[in-house]
């Protein structure tokens, strides 16, 4: 599914990125755990195609395509999803229209017709009962005024939504008290699927309790560093970063 | 060096060559009121940069380009006036003509130049708590119109205003608008003029206790565009709500200049103005609120913002307040920035393409203002303008 090789990736000139391996199947989910600064949010950027996040080196290979060719609009429309730590408010667009809008065009550009707006909002409300998000919540300026709470739940219901093959959740459990971290990690659980996989980034071992992974990567200054099983989430909350980094070393 | 004050004022020459054959031209009242005002564009001359209100709108200069300047007859006319009354000045005018036309504000160079030259000159008077189901249909174009409108005591009105002219048209437009106790007028203006275009338009508006003004005025812009906007608060508990949204594409202006005086107490005024600038443009709001001695309990509030779309756009922002009365809420803010970078990636991410993107976040940047109308389906017709005027400024940029 996607395939990282020696990835190099600058911001503003300075290197982030330097010779990052990953290698993610169908059906898997991986985890990336790394300390603040290590370049968690660069590389799912740099995945989404963020104008600013220049790859500088290596290469992405997404279903046997070259990533890096392709806008941050394409991606999305070819299957990948970043779930954001900090979902954008945009006052002035309705959720719903929101939805519609980027479903549709992701639609577009797989060659399929629009849904009309009952069709849309009728998907859109099965998806939400399960998420706990109320319709008056669709009506409202998207992001604007939602809790913490509320703007992870909204971004897993445009997974649900959008039905990815990738799916990068970036720091989907920072601000999150315990009752909303397991609604949403049992929607992302609902989405595990054998076509689907799911890179999960996170600093905390917490998240990796609901949304159990098959891989655990560590990351440190733009490398991974150590690999392992689900077991390594554990040692890395038991030991520390630093230690492990030491122990890398 | 030539010294521009004593070059030749068209408009000058034009009451010389026309004065007698103007509508209602012999009527007593009506020509000392044309001649103060020729009095005041021969002492004030051409507005121009360097007068400070005319800082960002050089009509002088815009006007040294236009060879027809006075020549194309001013067209106004009046549509769905069934049940009010129409005064076209061919003959003795009525009181509430007299006691109103050309009588207030006769402060400004341009108000002034349409009342002494207006060759198309209509009055309506809207009878006391009337309220027409079909709003009202006024356009106009050329060079000069003049406009009176009259809304009497409870009666309700909408006005659609539409500016008509062709490709080199200079015009100028007085619009006077009077309304009695507990009227109300919504009063909307969609302009598309066409790029080479010189259009002035200044409207007076006196609201009276418990009467209400709202208005929105949606431009695309000419080569030169000016709306000047006088609006006195002047009974207790009136209001004024005005609204307006630009889109600009490559080589045009629009200037709106506001003057809100609340002169009464418990006056309240609201003011929502958006701008998009693409291309090589220039956008302009002056909005001067003043709250006189006496107007206490006062609310105004007072917002606008611009879109710079590209490098070579320009938006100009000038609220200012002045104060003498006790106990008043004043509000204003204004900021131009550019398209929000994160909005545009968190779109884009979710698949919707940049063109697609940028054309939500500009909808979304305008919304506030065009929802400010109340009738929908006019506020369907505005929005589809602004959508035609947005694929246009996109178009030029950056």
């Amino acid at each position: 599914m996607l395939e990282i090789k020696d990835l190099h990736v600058a911001v503003g000139g300075k290197e982030i990125l330097k010779g990052l391996n990953l290698e993610i199947r169908a059906g898997e989910v991986h985890a990336i755990m790394g300390p603040n600064g290590s370049g968690k949010s660069t590389l799912s950027y740099a995945l989404a195609g963020r104008a600013g996040y220049e790859v500088t080196g290596g290469s992405i290979v997404y279903k046997g395509e070259d990533l890096t060719a392709l806008s941050t609009d394409a991606r999305a429309a070819k299957g990948i999803f970043l779930a954001m730590q900090y979902p954008v408010e945009i006052p002035g667009v309705t959720t719903i229209n929101f939805l519609k809008t980027a479903l549709n065009a992701q639609r577009r550009a797989r060659g399929e017709s629009d849904l009309d707006a009952v069709s849309v909002l009728r998907l859109v409300r099965g998806k939400a009962a399960t998420l706990k998000v109320p319709e008056e919540m669709l009506k409202r300026a998207l992001n604007v005024g939602f809790s913490g709470g509320e703007k992870k739940r909204l971004e897993i219901l445009q997974m649900a939504l959008f039905e990815p093959s990738l799916a990068i959740l970036d720091e989907t459990d920072s601000g999150l008290d315990i009752d909303a971290l397991k609604l949403v990690a049992d929607g992302v659980n609902a989405l595990r699927a054998p076509d689907r996989a799911m890179l999960v980034i996170t600093h905390y071992q917490r998240l990796l309790n609901y949304i159990v992974p098959d891989r655990v990567h560590v990351l440190s200054a733009g490398r991974i560093i150590k690999q392992g099983g689900k077991e390594l989430a554990h040692e890395l909350e038991a030991k520390g970063y630093e230690q492990i980094i030491k122990d890398a070393a | 060096m030539t010294t521009r004050a004593t070059a030749p004022n068209p408009f000058l020459e034009e009451f010389a060559a026309h004065a007698a054959e103007l509508p209602g031209a012999g009527l007593p009242w009506l020509d000392a009121r044309r001649a103060d005002a020729i009095k005041l564009v021969r002492a004030q001359g051409i507005p121009h940069r360097r007068i400070e209100d005319w800082k960002y709108t050089d009509l002088r200069a815009a006007l040294e380009g236009a060879n027809d300047l006075g020549k194309g007859a001013g067209v106004a006319s009046l549509h769905n006036t069934d049940g009010l009354e129409v005064f076209e000045f061919g003959s003795d005018a009525p009181l509430w003509v007299v006691e109103n036309f050309g009588a207030a504000g006769m402060d400004d160079t341009m108000s002034a130049a349409s009342l002494a030259l207006s060759q198309s000159t209509l009055a309506l008077r809207v009878p006391a708590n009337a309220s027409p189901a079909q709003p009202v249909d006024f356009e106009f174009g050329g060079a000069h119109a003049r406009l009176l409108i009259v809304v009497e005591a409870g009666a309700i009105i909408t006005l659609l205003e539409t500016p008509v002219g062709g490709a080199e048209s200079f015009s100028n437009t007085g619009v006077e608008i009077v309304l009695h106790k507990g009227a109300r007028l919504n009063h909307i203006r969609t302009a598309s003029n066409a790029a080479s275009a010189i259009v002035i338009e200044d409207l007076t508006v006196r609201v009276a206790a418990g009467a209400q003004y709202r208005a929105h005025f949606m431009s695309t812009g000419a080569k030169l565009s000016r709306t000047e906007l006088h609006i006195t608060l002047e009974g207790k508990g009136a209001e004024a709500h005005v609204s307006g949204v630009s889109v600009l594409d490559d080589g045009r202006h629009a200037d709106v200049t506001t003057h809100i005086v609340h002169a009464a107490a418990d006056t309240r005024s609201t003011q929502l103005f958006k701008n998009i600038a693409g291309g090589h443009s220039r956008a302009v709001y002056q909005g001067k609120i003043t709250v006189a001695k006496g107007a206490d309990g006062s609310d105004s509030r007072q917002t606008a913002k611009g879109l710079l779309l590209g490098l070579r756009a320009e938006i100009d922002l000038k609220p200012e307040l002045e104060i003498f009365a006790d106990d008043v809420k004043c509000a204003h803010g204004a900021a131009v920035g550019d398209l929000d970078v994160e909005s545009l990636f968190y779109l884009r991410s979710r698949g919707i393409p940049e063109a697609e993107a940028r054309a939500l976040l500009m909808r979304a940047f305008l919304g506030d203002a065009v929802d400010e109308i109340g009738n929908g389906d006019i506020r369907a017709a505005v929005w589809s303008k602004v959508e035609a005027a947005l694929a246009k400024a996109t178009e030029t940029a950056p």
